[in-house]
């Protein structure tokens, strides 16, 4: 069973988190003492036979903590306790009760990996859901994230933008931010690529950009050259790839090959 | 996906030629009875330890699929007390009780007509080596999990047999113990308690890769990883893989299964050219399609969805065989609908087959084909216009709008898969000429080729077998030649020729 002062502390925890504003810096502070009552009682990384409201509790601190370090935009802290919370999840999915706090949690770190562009670990993530994969657009948690990714893939970027509103928890709101960023510079290579040049509006447009001194900057970021009494943005013109031969590599590898068939021969 | 794609791979442990005259009841002269051919088969076994040569006992569990088909508690009955000629052996007590009894009528009928009492005088009161009691428990657990209710017991006589084989600890024991653990992971399968036996597995494939034991260790990490994928833990399975060597001399059915199940993880982690060359070698160290037709369907199934989705298209001719053309036909459509670069069509073909996909667990693989569809779709379109506006690109593709459409088109241009441009003010595309196909792209096309033709050929000569002491012969010959040629060059020599004797390099091959 687990010391009282730590059913207490739990207590004051959850108190702290669903007070309107949460207090950031006192949930941190008990954050911190309770994984240490964690450790203690045996239950961060649930070892034998732990009582089941044991670890109830044991992942509910954990939850907390995960949402909190966004809220705090403390995203290495969210990885820890998110990995933490995968023996939850997952070894213990048939003797625990299923947690609300679950898949808003799963979809979170979906996103993180989308915005570090993570696509690999994406879908690993995706395939180990333990929910049939015709049914993950069913979960609204689970179906943002999705969509996010299909829609990155194809390049429907203005979707994306559409559904930065749509997010079905507040924490999700956080990765937005990072999210267009990445979005914003997909787009500005695509057009490098496909434009020669643009008027400004149209360009802004394009980038989702509300004024235009935003686009400036932008523009001198990715050295753009703009020309404002035309009023027409020109992208830096790459020069003709020229073709060349990888001499080197060529005879390496006819080297190689005549090697093989001495050998043979 | 469980049962049809293991089962039918262990086929490929099909007999070679002599075996197969020797299963073809119907032909032979003599039918042999299985009881008959198990024993001569733990007289293999013990074969196989005295002489310290493993062959014989790959040969004997070669047989094990078409054998375990004939098994019943009758023949089971009639092996074991041949096999054990000395009456109050403990071997023979705890082995028969495993065996559930059989009804009297049956056994009496048979007793007469077993051939092989003859042969067991030979090994006298001598109690059989230990191996042969393993592969009779194999049998018996291969037996007890063909038929539901048993599976208790089987599950009870797998932890007996594991206990007994790990006491043993005998290396001439190797190959059957693979055997046996393949059919530990049925029990637990089949009890759906797969995740249980993975702590068991585990710590076995320490110890075999501690003793060296290729085989057993081959066996448990393909036990491992299918453990793994069916609860989807990918990145477990990939870790696994990472940390552990697939021991080189595995046989090819357990390398079809490794390369098969690796083809998966890679698949998942988007790197398709890895996953593609896994599939390929699946594929082709796997048995023939007509032998195990499940393993065939399942890595087809996968490999067709990873060339979609690498931007190949398969080919039609592989839709059309036999063996494939029910189990893909799903399948086939899904590439019809890329192949054309229909949204549309593919979203209905998906939805229709959405089941199917989904137990073979090739569903979210399929998801993501969509961008495929599309990019091919542009590439359609930009192969025939020579200028389109973004309208139409919206119409033909079904697009939701032309503001996607635009930034569909951009991503495509910078993706490198069409030649570009587009020109917003008024709206439209215009294409670029082809690049020609001409570079040093090619020569290392050409130079992939050579080099899987060369290691192609250099496994097949490292996977030739000599037999012991055959080469004393032609060191012998090559002795002489040497002698021979010495002579001669002394005579050139003498002769007032001018050149060395480096002595010839005959004998360097050897």
């Amino acid at each position: 069973m687990a010391p009282p002062q730590l059913v207490s502390l739990h207590k004051e925890l959850q108190h702290a988190f669903n007070a309107r504003p949460c207090d950031l810096q006192k949930c941190g502070l008990l954050l911190a003492k309770l994984k240490i009552g964690l450790i203690e009682a045996g239950l961060l990384v649930p070892l034998g036979d732990a009582s089941l409201e044991d670890l109830v509790i044991a992942r509910d601190v954990l939850e907390i903590g995960a949402f909190w370090s966004i809220r705090s935009r403390d995203i290495p802290s969210f990885d820890r306790y998110f990995s933490q919370l995968q023996t939850f999840y997952n070894d213990y999915s048939t003797q625990l009760p299923p947690s609300p706090r679950e898949y808003p949690i799963r979809g979170l770190y979906l996103i993180r990996l989308l915005t570090q562009n993570r696509i690999a670990d994406f879908h690993t993530t995706l395939e180990s859901l333990p929910l049939a994969a015709d049914s993950l657009t069913a979960n609204p948690y689970i179906q943002h994230p999705v969509n996010l990714e299909r829609w990155l893939m194809e390049g429907s970027y203005s979707k994306v933008w559409n559904a930065r509103e749509e997010a079905p928890v507040e924490e999700y709101k956080f990765f937005v931010d990072s999210l267009m960023g990445t979005i914003r510079n997909e787009i500005a290579s695509c057009e490098e690529a496909a434009y020669e040049s643009l008027p400004m509006k149209d360009a802004g447009t394009l980038l989702f950009f509300n004024n235009q001194s935003e686009l400036l900057s932008f523009a001198q970021q990715r050295g753009w050259q703009v020309n404002l009494t035309a009023g027409t943005i020109t992208f830096a013109k790459k020069g003709e790839e020229k073709l060349e031969i990888p001499k080197e590599r060529l005879i390496t590898a006819n080297l190689a090959i005549a090697r093989e068939l001495e050998q043979i021969v | 996906m469980a049962d049809v794609e293991m089962k039918p791979i262990d086929e490929a442990k099909k007999p070679s030629d002599e075996e197969t005259k020797k299963e073809d009841e119907s032909k032979a002269p003599k039918p042999v009875s299985p009881a008959a051919e198990i024993k001569s088969n733990v007289a293999l076994i013990e074969r196989a330890v005295s002489s310290l040569e493993p062959r014989f006992t790959h040969r004997v569990l070669r047989t094990l699929t078409a054998l375990r088909k004939k098994l019943d508690e009758r023949v089971l009955r009639e092996a074991i007390e041949s096999v054990y000629t000395h009456p109050d052996s403990q071997t023979k007590k705890t082995l028969l009780a495993w065996v559930p009894a059989a009804s009297a009528g049956e056994q009496s009928m048979d007793v007469d007509s077993t051939p092989a009492s003859a042969p067991a005088q030979k090994h006298g009161q001598q109690e059989p080596v230990p191996e042969g009691e393993i592969y009779l428990r194999l049998l018996i657990l291969h037996y007890l999990l063909a038929t539901p209710n048993t599976h208790k017991q089987a599950m009870e006589l797998a932890h007996e047999t594991v206990q007994r084989m790990q006491s043993l600890n005998r290396r001439s024991m190797d190959p059957i113990a693979a055997k046996v653990w393949y059919a530990v992971e049925r029990t637990y399968e089949l009890g759906g308690q797969l995740a249980d036996a993975r702590p068991l597995f585990l710590s076995a494939q320490r110890t075999a890769s501690l003793r060296h034991d290729d085989e057993t260790q081959a066996s448990l990490i393909n036990r491992l990883l299918r453990s793994y994928i069916n609860y989807n833990l990918y990145d477990q399975a990939d870790k696994l893989v990472s940390k552990t060597s697939f021991p080189a001399s595995a046989g090819n059915p357990q390398f079809a299964r490794y390369h098969y199940y690796l083809g998966r993880i890679k698949a998942v982690q988007l790197n398709y050219t890895a996953a593609h060359t896994n599939l390929q070698q699946a594929i082709r160290r796997a048995p023939l399609a007509k032998t195990a037709p499940g393993f065939y369907q399942a890595v087809h199934k996968l490999s067709v969805v990873v060339d979609l989705l690498m931007g190949e298209i398969p080919e039609r001719s592989l839709f059309r065989q036999p063996v494939l053309e029910k189990a893909l036909s799903g399948y086939f459509e899904i590439v019809k609908a890329v192949r054309m670069g229909s949204l549309s069509q593919f979203q209905s073909t998906l939805s229709k087959h959405a089941a199917a996909f989904e137990a073979d667990k090739t569903y979210t693989l399929i998801v993501r084909l969509r961008q495929n569809v599309i990019k091919t779709g542009i590439r359609r379109l930009s192969l025939s216009y020579a200028r389109i506006s973004l309208r139409d690109i919206c119409v033909k593709l079904h697009l939701d709008s032309e503001e996607d459409a635009e930034y569909i088109v951009g991503k495509a241009i910078r993706d490198g898969v069409i030649e570009g441009r587009i020109v917003h003010e008024k709206g439209w595309m215009e294409c670029g000429s082809q690049k020609s196909g001409y570079g040093p792209e090619v020569s290392e096309v050409f130079t992939r080729r050579i080099q899987y033709c060369l290691e192609l050929h250099n496994q097949s000569v490292k996977a030739m077998r000599y037999p012991l002491n055959a080469h004393r012969k032609e060191l012998a010959a090559a002795e002489n030649a040497r002698e021979r040629e010495k002579e001669l060059a002394k005579d050139i020599y003498e002769g007032g020729g001018d050149f060395e004797d480096d002595g010839p390099d005959i004998g360097e091959g050897f």
